[in-house]
């Protein structure tokens, strides 16, 4: 069995307790490009530590809160 | 569409039309023979011609899209208002770690054709294959390298970098 770690985001639902911040918002406070957001937020892309922390910042919220790590376990050999 | 999706076509855009016009301009002149096979000044010249429309056409190409785009932005968010024309166009255009990660991979990509190009050239080398032909397939070699880096570039745009 091997382990396969996911990570996942809460972005969509902090952005909408943001008084429904746009992509192109957060994109500008956070230096990031729309599409990497949206990538981001889609989770078709899982940023670096520094991205997620400007990610976070931008909700003023710890980095816990925005991103999460889902464990699964699946068949196959290791390497 | 996003900026950098637009980017990556523009470049596609100048890379595809220079690649075909050398390719015909080469038939043209091998089937009317007034090129000898071995004759490596004119490859030389000719190739280093197409290389030269190929970026000035891609410089003018990237130009005329930014011009472009500004004015979209200016006209999207309105009159008198410079400095958020100024900062919705910086917004667009930044480039981050996705893009460096999407351009890295691309690019390894076109480094494999190119070399594979390479090394089918000397293979056409070691049995006995001319050096213009040579320098065509490496021509080649190089031409669809760059063309597939875009093609991979908006794949990954469209499809994402599920590990990072």
């Amino acid at each position: 069995m091997v382990k396969k770690y996911e990570i996942t985001n809460r972005i969509r639902e902090l952005r909408f307790f943001a008084e429904e911040m746009t992509q192109q918002e957060l994109a500008r406070r956070a230096g990031v490009s729309r599409q990497t957001i949206i990538a981001v937020e889609a989770g078709k892309y899982a940023p670096s530590l520094e991205m997620a922390f400007r990610i976070a910042d931008v909700f003023g919220v710890a980095i816990t809160e925005v991103f999460a790590c889902k464990v699964s376990e699946i068949e196959g050999k290791k390497g | 569409m996003s900026y950098q999706e637009k980017r990556t076509i523009v470049n596609i855009l100048s890379g595809v039309p220079v690649l075909i016009a050398y390719g015909i301009y080469v038939f043209i002149r091998t089937r009317s023979g007034s090129v000898e096979p071995n004759d490596l000044r004119f490859w030389g010249i000719t190739m280093l011609t197409f290389i030269g429309i190929g970026v000035a056409s891609g410089i003018i190409l990237q130009i005329l899209f930014h011009i472009g785009l500004s004015i979209s932005i200016a006209i999207k968010t309105g009159d008198g208002k410079e400095r958020e024309v100024e900062r919705d166009i910086e917004a667009t255009i930044v480039e981050d770690e996705m893009d460096k990660l999407i351009e890295l991979k691309s690019l390894k990509l076109g480094f494999s054709i190119t070399g594979t190009g390479f090394v089918i050239a000397l293979i056409y080398l070691a049995f006995s294959g001319s050096a213009a032909g040579m320098l065509n397939i490496m021509f080649f070699s190089f031409g669809i390298g760059s063309i597939s880096e875009g093609f991979l570039s908006l794949r990954y745009y469209r499809k994402g970098l599920k590990n990072g």
